[in-house]
């Protein structure tokens, strides 16, 4: 089983074209890891909390469909149909007023609270210093952690957010592989490390509706177009990487 | 020759056996059994009186009134039902040509009439006043009210085929093309995966290739019409807890 996986990860790989600017570190693989370091990176995410929105062309042929149907259907008389709110509404069932869509957060667009955007994702950046970069210049990164010897990735990746958010109760890691890579190419500058592959891996918040992050200089919680801000030189990559 | 039943008395009769009891049946005029074992002449035969459950007249008729007003109620409440009317009546072609026939002889039918009289009625009072956008679902709730839908942006329509027809191909056109794009946008995502799978060192990419079959969590977030409330589940259990507690004290 896990040969024809490797198989068929490995023939694709000899004939595939560069869509990504790793295509030509990723054919060695298995050489060098002493000279390129390894990094685990995190796509902290917030899967949407209110179904998204919906375009006029769709409602309005769901809503031509259903006064269609209605034109063949009987009217009942009201006395009739009313009996449904009649029976009495047991105690526990108290009339509410739905919250709004649009939050408070969205507003003032406060970038730290989890509220913002309720119908798209939310991802995690930090601001701060990492490995690529140097120490002095803090940069906006996702949480991630350089890879010593531990056992897989994965749990280099999960003590990378650990640090950050301080636990991992409200984690939910998808999948033991990671979703992409990057290759940071080396600049002129002696300091920086010959080169850099970052691999992402992804998860999401599970359970709680905020989240204290520390360890780092400031935080935010981008949709997807203000992330494409903030990497304004891998915006296609990211383009590529993330779908909503 | 055994003696007649006649004869015999009823006391004594239990203690003919029951050899002689068959014989005994017979009738002894015409020579057929005609039921007479059981039955003793003069007694009243038992299906003449006819028991019917009335309603018991030591109520008030206050209490009579209102049960019959309840059954009328419900009668009516059946009847239209099952007599409902709907909107637009659904006729087959045939039916259509007789009922073209029938106009033409003057014989209108009630259904027919009342076609007539609600398309007078709509034509005298509905000419300036359009119906606007039928709300779909719970008022309160539905999509225009919570500002999921811009209701300026729905395109207008009439209620028509060739409407219909056009608002379907445009309905399949973009949804069809959001479909092709997620699904582009899936299949990159897998390459990238792959490529990131390969990129990794060996030790690391055995280690990758496990799949995971740690159950998913439980408590997952299911994206919902409007967001929860805060605080909200907290008196939901509350009242809960109180309900449960007057249940127990019955």
């Amino acid at each position: 089983m896990r040969r024809s996986a490797a198989q068929y990860l490995v023939q694709p790989l000899l004939r595939s074209r560069r869509f990504s600017s790793s295509a030509d570190a990723g054919v060695g693989g298995s050489s060098n890891s002493s000279s390129e370091k390894i990094v685990a990176a995190v796509l902290f995410e917030r899967l949407p909390v209110v179904i998204p929105k919906i375009e006029p062309i769709v409602y309005a042929f769901q809503e031509f469909s259903f006064r269609w149907r209605q034109q063949y259907r009987r009217k009942y008389p009201d006395e009739v149909l009313g009996k449904g709110d009649a029976r009495g509404k047991g105690d526990y069932k108290i009339d509410y007023v739905p919250a709004p869509r649009i939050t408070e957060a969205d507003k003032t667009n406060d970038k730290r609270s989890l509220q913002r955007a309720l119908d798209r994702r939310l991802y995690l950046l930090l601001y701060g210093s990492t490995y690529g970069a140097s120490d002095d210049n803090a940069v906006w990164h996702f949480p991630e952690k350089v890879y010593e010897n531990e056992e897989t990735l994965r749990l280099c990746a999960e003590s990378a957010l650990k640090s950050v958010i301080g636990g991992l109760n409200h984690t939910y890691f998808v999948g033991n592989a990671p979703m992409a890579h990057m290759v940071v190419e080396p600049k002129e500058d002696s300091q920086k490390p010959p080169s850099l592959k970052r691999f992402f891996f992804k998860s999401q918040v599970i359970g709680t509706s905020n989240l204290h992050i520390g360890k780092c200089k400031d935080f935010v919680w981008v949709t997807k177009d203000e992330l494409m801000e903030y990497f304004p030189e891998q915006a296609s990559f990211f383009n590529k990487m993330i779908i909503s | 020759m055994f003696p007649t039943s006649r004869m015999i008395s009823s006391a004594l009769k239990t203690l003919i056996s029951p050899q002689n009891h068959q014989l005994v049946r017979r009738a002894p005029v015409s020579g057929t059994a005609k039921g007479k074992a059981k039955l003793k002449s003069g007694q009243p035969l038992k299906r003449s009186t006819v028991r019917t459950k009335k309603a018991p007249s030591g109520d008030a008729p206050r209490g009579g009134r209102s049960r019959n007003e309840a059954i009328e109620r419900v009668n009516r409440m059946v009847d239209s039902c099952l007599n409902a009317p709907t909107p637009v009546r659904y006729l087959t072609a045939k039916e259509r040509l007789r009922e073209a026939e029938r106009e033409k002889l003057g014989l209108i039918s009630k259904d027919r009439q009342r076609e007539i009289d609600e398309a007078k009625a709509r034509a005298k009072s509905g000419k300036g006043a359009a119906e606007g956008p039928v709300i779909m679902g719970t008022p309160g709730l539905d999509y225009i009210t919570l500002g999921l839908v811009d209701k300026d942006a729905i395109p207008k329509y009439e209620l028509t085929v060739e409407d219909g027809r056009r608002l379907a191909k445009e309905y399949s056109r973009f949804l069809m093309r959001r479909h092709r794009a997620r699904q582009a946008a899936e299949t990159t995502l897998l390459n990238l995966k792959k490529e990131a799978i390969a990129a990794l060192p060996d030790h690391l990419r055995k280690a990758a290739m496990v799949p995971d079959f740690t159950p998913f969590p439980a408590n997952r977030f299911m994206a919902t019409l409007t967001p929860p409330i805060e605080g909200y589940i907290d008196k939901v259990r509350e009242a809960a807890k109180q309900f449960a507690g007057k249940e127990k004290l019955r």
